[in-house]
């Protein structure tokens, strides 16, 4: 019996290793009506100011023409360990509102090791320009007012493009106001008269953060039909992730396509 | 019965083992066929999109994401224009990727997990691509089928391919009442557009 068992487990092993069960396919499809229920997916953002939100949108893609993806193009020109030290820099000043918001979000342990990270790159990563936490294992977790206003139930309100700042809803919007005002960096600058570093750190993130998106902004203004809800949905997708703070292919929603080739 | 038990274990190991190879040999095989392509300075901007255009075709499950692309404008549309809807989006998804490629500058890649998802019949493989000052990951969410393997969306930085192309081409359909006949117009235009701007 147990000899008969073996062979028979073998040869469908043996079977399936030279996969003789696979067959001709076509890219041809078949799906079920649910596919097509829009609201499974949320395709309908809750946009009631949407005509207000396109004029300052397009307001917006023109500020970002003219000025911010010139400016992030000859950004990315700067000699690589310059970008990367820019980068890191503006990186390390955010950390301390980072990590107010997580331990306001009962993140005791992203706490410690963002405060680690803070403490190590402030002090032997040279005021934060070398990023010697990360290679030590203490890497950067994002967060901000407007995923903290998440985590402790605040739902999104409305879509809003806020002007130069842009897509945003009415929860982050206030988060963002939070972060202008509490930013721990930002009053202390204020506190010790010198208020006048705030706009350049300001416009020094913005330009580098719009550097390392040139080529997805293009793909999506170049490729889309409706670029200002390509933006929205984006957007939306993006700031879910976040608040999830799930890794990358559990956070993103999974598009159930129901396929079944013929 | 403990033999079978470990048998049973073992043979559904080895077979999600060879699976997951299998599907990342092909992966690597045909992003590799479009990377040599961008690499190649001989190569003109068109026949790099008839690449790209070539490898979407083969390995995405175009006809399958236009549909559920189209939400609720699929059920109303005849046969016909659902076929014209359907090569137009399929250009339309090939001149999205070729477009993400624009910018390509001898950045590397790994493939860092794959992960074999029962539930849902999919596999999902991360893909690290690096350049000079950043990482970043971008997921390939693949579908098997009869021996073949086909891409049913791409995830870069949390956002999904395929469900902002859907919220997208809901709004335009809603201006058009859901008349994919309108909309296909609106597509073409926006394919000529980015065709355009892909082969200058």
């Amino acid at each position: 019996m147990k000899i008969f068992l073996k062979k028979t487990i073998f040869t469908i092993l043996f079977l399936f290793s030279f996969q003789l069960f696979s067959a001709e396919t076509a890219d041809n499809v078949t799906t079920y009506p649910n596919d097509f229920e829009t609201s499974t997916f949320e395709d309908e953002v809750y946009d009631p100011l949407e005509p207000l939100n396109r004029v300052i949108f397009s307001f917006n893609n023109v500020l970002d023409k003219l000025i911010l993806e010139p400016t992030a193009k000859g950004y990315r020109k700067l000699p690589s360990p310059l970008q990367s030290g820019i980068s890191n820099f503006f990186g390390n000043l955010r950390m301390p509102l980072i990590i107010i918001n997580q331990v306001l979000q009962g993140q005791g342990g992203n706490a410690i090791e963002s405060t680690g990270r803070f403490v190590i790159n402030s002090t032997i990563g040279l005021v934060g320009i070398v990023d010697v936490a990360s290679r030590v294992g203490l890497e950067e977790k994002d967060e901000d007012f407007g995923q903290t206003l998440a985590a402790w139930g605040v739902g999104d309100g409305f879509y809003v493009v806020l002007p130069i700042f842009g897509p945003s809803n009415v929860r982050d919007a206030a988060g963002t106001f939070l972060t202008y005002t509490y930013d721990p960096i930002n009053s202390f600058l204020i506190d010790q008269n010198q208020g006048w570093f705030i706009p350049y750190r300001i416009t020094g993130n913005a330009i580098d953060y719009r550097s390392k998106i040139i080529d997805e902004v293009n793909a999506l203004r170049n490729n889309s039909v409706d670029y200002y809800a390509a933006v929205r949905s984006s957007y939306y997708q993006n700031r879910k992730a976040a608040i999830r703070n799930e890794e990358d292919n559990v956070s993103a929603p999974a598009p159930i396509i129901s396929i079944e080739f013929e | 019965m403990k033999f079978i038990k470990k048998t049973l274990i073992i043979f559904f190991l080895l077979t999600t083992y060879v699976k997951a190879q299998e599907v990342t040999t092909w992966l690597q095989s045909e992003v590799d066929n479009i990377l040599n392509s961008y690499k190649n300075s001989s190569l003109s901007n068109l026949e790099r999109f008839n690449i790209v255009e070539k490898t979407v075709n083969s390995n995405f499950a175009g006809a399958g994401i236009a549909k559920f692309v189209a939400g609720k404008a699929w059920a109303s549309a005849n046969e016909d224009l659902k076929k014209e809807y359907i090569k137009l989006f399929k250009k339309h998804l090939a001149l999205n990727i070729a477009s993400m490629m624009q910018g390509y500058a001898d950045q590397s890649y790994n493939l860092i997990k794959t992960e074999i998802d029962e539930s849902n019949q999919l596999i999902l493989i991360d893909m690290e691509i690096l350049d000079q000052n950043n990482s970043f990951v971008v997921t390939w969410r693949i579908k098997e089928s009869k021996g073949r393997f086909f891409v049913i969306d791409l995830i870069v930085a949390d956002i999904s391919l395929v469900l902002t192309k859907r919220s997208e081409f809901n709004s335009m359909l809603k201006k058009v009442d859901y008349d994919l006949e309108n909309f296909n117009i609106s597509l073409k235009k926006q394919n000529e557009l980015s065709f355009d701007k892909i082969i200058k």
